[in-house]
């Protein structure tokens, strides 16, 4: 099994978390909300797998390329 | 009531009925009169730019307002107003700094724990930008929007809620354009031209319009343009540079391009600013060159026109009934919410200025 680490695209902040550590997911499941520059941009699984780590909480800042969240495929 | 729903990217939005909350306290509930479809909703449908899904397009509209909240104070029924997506807090660091259209505070919207604005059932349909324009009702914060005169026509104050904001906001606040300077702007759609026209009003010296459009190039001097460069038959750079005999004081980009980005860049003289106005997709990267620095060349961004919309939009309204914004030109056909679809395709061929759906009153 491969653990693919999933960044941020935007700096933003942690709006809502829609995921939980375990939840299996398939490409494209929504991850999480970020907020940034009024848009809500949602972190997407780029393939399927489990999601084994989150690495922010609701509120928190990101930066682009920040990894916020890892899945094993 | 119904909206345009984008459930997937690159798909059609979808008209349905979807139903929208009653007025938090300070929120208030707009019945629109007017939406212009923009290029930035396409940036969205197309993926270009990610969004949370399902929305409801559309950021760019001037109404009547139908309810408020209890805390509302600053309009009441009936109200004509127009819709802004940079809502402010009031009270962040950015705003406290007089930099509102930087505000980044979520406040303006509802938290994840709340009930959602907008809904069907018990999917949440997420507000596009904390408005969501394409929709018989909208429901934002109270700092989402500006009082208008009543004799204002709606249709030409929707094109104040982004376009004309954007591209003469960039003119007039992000990048300080000078009675008699030189000023190019590479692309002439909504904001484009938008940014022709303040360049005018500023009295800019020189103003060259660059698109590969003819009757796009045709607008723009129309709007104030002196010089017209077909970027698809030239060298546009090295058209400017003759032109200017040497560049431009400002450059604007209004296309969203790595390409025409670098093509600003290049397009200033010594000491010039360019200012980047269009939407570069998520992850593009853009390269300049390092020894320009040397001659003092900047660049920036532009969001909405570093706009302070409470106090610029009703002065947009005024340069409207008084002559020198030119919006009349701008709206290429009114729709109805049902041909969104074709307004959005019609964005992508780059031949029209702007579609404005009509809601019916």
């Amino acid at each position: 099994m491969a653990k693919v680490e999933i960044p941020s695209e935007v700096t933003g902040n942690v709006w809502k978390i829609t995921a939980s550590v375990g939840d299996t997911l398939a490409a494209d499941d929504v991850i999480m909300i970020l907020e940034s520059m009024k848009m809500e941009i949602p972190v997407e699984a780029p393939e399927a797998g489990r999601l084994v780590e989150l690495l922010v909480r609701v509120e928190d800042g990101v930066e682009e390329d920040q990894v916020v969240a890892v899945i094993e495929t | 009531m119904k909206a345009a729903v984008l459930r997937e990217a690159n798909t059609p939005l979808e008209i349905e009925e979807v139903s929208i909350s009653k007025p938090g306290p300070r929120e208030v509930l707009v019945r629109p009169v007017a939406a212009g479809v923009c290029h930035s909703d396409l940036h969205f449908m197309d993926g270009s730019y990610p969004y949370a899904l399902p929305t409801i397009l559309g950021h760019e509209s001037a109404g009547i307002v139908e309810e408020v909240g209890s805390d509302v104070t600053y309009v009441k029924k009936g109200d004509h107003v127009i819709t802004c997506l940079s809502a402010f807090c009031g009270h962040c660091d950015q705003c406290i700094t007089g930099h509102l259209s930087l505000c980044a505070s979520p406040e303006v919207g509802r938290m994840p724990e709340e009930a959602p604005r907008l809904h069907k059932g018990d999917e949440t349909i997420h507000q596009f930008l904390n408005l969501s324009s394409f929709a018989e009702l909208m429901l934002i914060h109270e700092h989402a929007l500006v009082k208008i005169r009543e004799d204002m026509p709606m249709d030409r104050a929707a094109l104040i809620g982004c376009s004309t904001t954007t591209g003469v906001g960039a003119v007039f606040h992000t990048a300080g354009v000078e009675p008699g300077s030189n000023v190019a702007v590479i692309g002439c759609g909504g904001v484009g031209l938008a940014a022709i026209n303040g360049a005018a009003i500023a009295g800019a010296g020189m103003i060259i319009a660059v698109d590969m459009v003819d009757s796009k190039l045709e607008l723009a001097k129309s709007l104030g343009a002196t010089h017209t460069i077909d970027a698809g038959q030239c060298d546009a750079v090295g058209e400017v540079k003759e032109l200017t005999q040497g560049g431009c004081h400002y450059t604007f980009e209004a296309i969203g391009l790595k390409a025409t980005t670098e093509q600003a860049w290049q397009m200033l003289r010594p000491g010039g600013a360019a200012t980047v106005i269009g939407m570069i997709p998520v992850g593009t990267m853009v390269e300049l060159h390092g020894v320009d620095f040397l001659a003092e060349k900047k660049i920036q961004g532009s969001n909405m026109g570093s706009n302070r919309f409470r106090v610029d939009m009703p002065r947009f309204v005024d340069f409207y009934l008084n002559g020198k914004l030119h919006l009349d030109q701008m709206i290429s056909k009114h729709i109805k919410l049902s041909e969104v679809n074709e307004a959005l395709a019609a964005l992508k061929t780059g031949q029209d200025a702007r579609h404005v759906i009509m809601f019916d009153q």
